[in-house]
């Protein structure tokens, strides 16, 4: 479970506040929604737990651990797992040896295993032949597709999703939600997915609104 | 090590970019590569230049010291007293282990006896070769026609390495000829009297009471200049015999008074200079050393090490500011890859690695291509500079010589400190810039080794360079930018 206590944070020096007094709760097993207008400072707060910022005061618990004592590095790579907007693969890669590398940067134990990364690669439509073609061959959808066979086989506990359905058409949208269910559901993992798409929003197990600087959840 | 796999990826993703960065590095290193073969050439002749140079070191009367006597002198007819020193003392410092060899000169003045000496004007001038700065023993007395020289060895005496006389028929006067009587006549005088070698010729000394000597003949040289302008100095009539006949013409048996060692090695010469001033240990000599020959090589080898020093330096400097730039501009463009290794967990260092091995495999290729390119232009560019370095060197040597080494120098008997050491020394090192006219420029193991390990210094010091920006980058700002 992943806890956040008494977040605040502004930008700038004198700059007022985009949040303070943030108290929320992700557990297992679940999808989160975060829906909230351009700008509220929704990219802002997942940067905090994904453990790439740090908020101007406030702290994060990961099963009781203060993620600061967990350690940056070791967090993002043991603990974490990113889906962006822009599907942020590596360039200069094919689709299995951007999974092939994230499995050797968190050190995962299947980490030279090819045929593990080609079968869950097939596994959301994207066959042998697409998967060893450079990364930028395949198609937007295709690409998120193997971003978040990325975030899901790296092991971590909880996979956060930065719009990931942004740069997507409805059928792609509609495909990647429903891994991302799967995902949390069968494997008991905790997924956080900011998006500013109500229809995407509706579909979290728990919604929460960003919205005159309050997280709202229902 | 999976950076490493990155980086191999990264490489071939990206051939254009690789290929220019061999380029850039294989350009770099070639002329650090140069700059080192260079160097190392330079200081191979140098090493070579300090063991063949031939620095002499001469023991001769003290000039200051035996005019200061004479003048003192209490007896009514002053006379110059050519100071001598025993032929054990020379031998023991000949033995000296920095020593290659030495040479003895002693002269005497006498008159012909069983023939005629050549003469190129009539009459004999009073003074003979006695006008001469450098005047050997024998001096004292009247001055007889024929000058007679004695040395070690004629093989080693500057009229003869200078090629001012040169031996035609017969054998040369050798340090085992010490203690006979045997000579090496000039051609003109064996020509006008009928002498040949094998004949038999008597001089008369020039004592109150002459006595006649015979000497026999072994070898006949030529002498190259015709006449000296100095009457009754014509180079036809110097008698070259082994050093101990005009000492003891002289009445100075077992003595001598000019004594030159050559040098195994130049560098030694401070050390053998005080050495063989200790077991000379005579206020009444001199003890002067001539390196000019040795610095004469010396200095342009001097100037091409230094210059190639300094190219090693400028471009391993320039090298590491351009690709450390190169690498800078990469990181930037590179900024969204870096990030999302950072958000996968992936360390710093070991994205600082990816980049270090990625220009490390661009080394080892530009390596091999100025490996391949290195020695021709290290070759090429060395030889160039040696040879400017000497077209200058010898130009200042003709100019500076020619005073003291000019046309009555290699004839001169007894002048070894004077003319006849400058011809000596400008003649050593015409003999040696033969071999210094080519730098050895090939490409040994350690130069190259050497070569890798600049490289490494500045590959490595570019990528810390960049290191620096990729250090302070902010993930969520390039991840997460709109
Ligand atoms: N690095 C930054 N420095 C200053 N202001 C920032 C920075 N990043 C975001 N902001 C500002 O903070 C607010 C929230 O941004 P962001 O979290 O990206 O919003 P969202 O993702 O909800 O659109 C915006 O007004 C944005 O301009
Ligand atoms: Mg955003």
């Amino acid at each position: 479970m992943l806890t956040v206590k008494n977040l605040a944070h502004w930008y700038g020096k004198t700059g007022k506040p985009l949040y303070e007094n943030v108290n929320l709760s992700f557990e297992d097993a679940k999808v989160y929604t975060i829906i909230g207008a351009s700008g509220s400072g929704k990219t802002t707060f997942l940067a905090f737990i994904a453990g790439l910022d740090k908020p101007q005061s406030g702290e994060i618990f990961l099963d009781g651990e203060n993620i600061e004592k967990i350690g940056a590095t070791n967090y993002r790579k043991h603990k974490v797992a990113i889906v962006f907007q822009q599907y942020n693969l590596l360039a200069y890669m094919s689709a299995l040896d951007n999974v092939l590398t994230a499995l050797a940067v968190t050190d995962s134990e299947h980490k030279n295993d090819k045929q593990y990364v080609l079968d869950a690669l097939a596994g959301v439509g994207i066959e042998a032949a697409d998967a060893k073609k450079n990364v930028q061959q395949l198609s937007g959808g295709q690409q998120q597709r193997v971003a978040i066979i990325r975030a899901m086989l790296v092991d971590a506990n909880i996979v956060i999703a930065d719009e990931p359905t942004g740069n997507l058409d409805d059928e792609n949208s509609a495909m990647i939600v429903k891994l991302f269910q799967n995902f949390a559901h069968e494997h008991h993992k905790t997924v956080i997915i900011v998006t500013h798409d109500t229809k995407i929003a509706q579909q979290g197990d728990v919604k929460i609104k960003l919205a005159d600087r309050q997280f709202i959840a229902s | 090590m999976n950076y490493l796999k990155r980086s191999r990826l990264y490489l071939t993703h990206k051939k254009g970019q690789s290929l220019l960065m061999l380029l850039i590095m294989s350009a770099i290193l070639v002329f650090v590569l140069s700059g080192i073969i260079i160097q190392n050439a330079a200081i191979t002749a140098t090493n070579n230049v300090t063991k063949s140079a031939g620095t002499t070191i001469t023991v001769s009367a003290n000039r200051d010291k035996m005019f200061s006597q004479m003048r003192s002198s209490s007896s009514k007819t002053k006379t110059l007293t050519t100071p001598t020193v025993a032929n054990t003392k020379i031998a023991k410092a000949g033995n000296l282990s920095t020593v290659a060899y030495y040479n003895i000169t002693n002269t005497a003045s006498v008159n012909a006896s069983s023939f005629d000496a050549v003469s190129t004007t009539t009459g004999t001038s009073s003074m003979g070769g006695g006008n001469m700065p450098g005047g050997g023993g024998g001096m004292s007395a009247n001055s007889g026609d024929i000058t007679v020289t004695g040395v070690s060895s004629t093989a080693h005496t500057a009229t003869f390495t200078s090629n001012e006389a040169k031996l035609v028929s017969g054998r040369n006067i050798k340090a085992s000829d010490a203690n006979t009587k045997n000579v090496v006549i000039e051609k003109e005088l064996a020509t006008d009297n009928s002498v040949k070698v094998g004949d038999t010729i008597t001089i008369k000394t020039t004592a109150t009471s002459a006595k006649k000597l015979k000497l026999h003949v072994v070898g006949i040289y030529k002498a190259k200049t015709s006449s000296t302008g100095m009457p009754g100095n014509d180079p036809s009539n110097t008698i070259y015999t082994s050093y101990t006949l005009p000492a003891s013409i002289s009445g100075t048996a077992g003595k001598s008074s000019t004594v030159t060692y050559t040098l195994e090695n130049s560098a030694k010469e401070k050390a053998t200079t005080k050495q063989i001033k200790n077991i000379i240990a005579s206020s009444a000599f001199s003890v002067s050393s001539d390196d000019a020959s040795y610095q004469q090589l010396l200095q342009p080898m001097k100037n091409v090490q230094s210059f190639a020093k300094k190219i090693v330096w400028l471009v391993a400097i320039a090298g590491t500011i351009i690709l450390g730039l190169i690498i800078i501009l990469s990181v930037r463009t590179r900024q969204r890859e870096i990030g999302v290794l950072v958000s996968l967990g992936e360390s710093k260092l070991h994205i600082v690695g990816q980049l270090f091995t990625e220009m490390f495999m661009i080394l080892i290729g530009a390596m091999v291509i100025a490996t391949l390119l290195g020695g021709f232009v290290g070759n090429k560019v060395g030889n160039q500079l040696l040879s400017q370095q000497q077209t200058t060197s010898v130009s200042s040597t003709t100019t500076s010589g020619a005073p003291g080494g000019g046309a009555p120098s290699g004839n001169m008997p007894g002048g070894k400190t004077g003319g006849g050491m400058m011809t000596n020394q400008s003649n050593t090192s015409a003999a040696n810039k033969k071999a210094l006219k080519t730098l050895n420029t090939s490409i040994t193991p350690s130069s190259v080794i050497k070569l890798g390990g600049m490289g490494l210094v500045i590959i490595a010091l570019a990528v810390c360079v960049s290191a620096i920006s990729i250090l302070r980058l902010r993930p969520k700002d390039i991840l997460i930018g709109e």
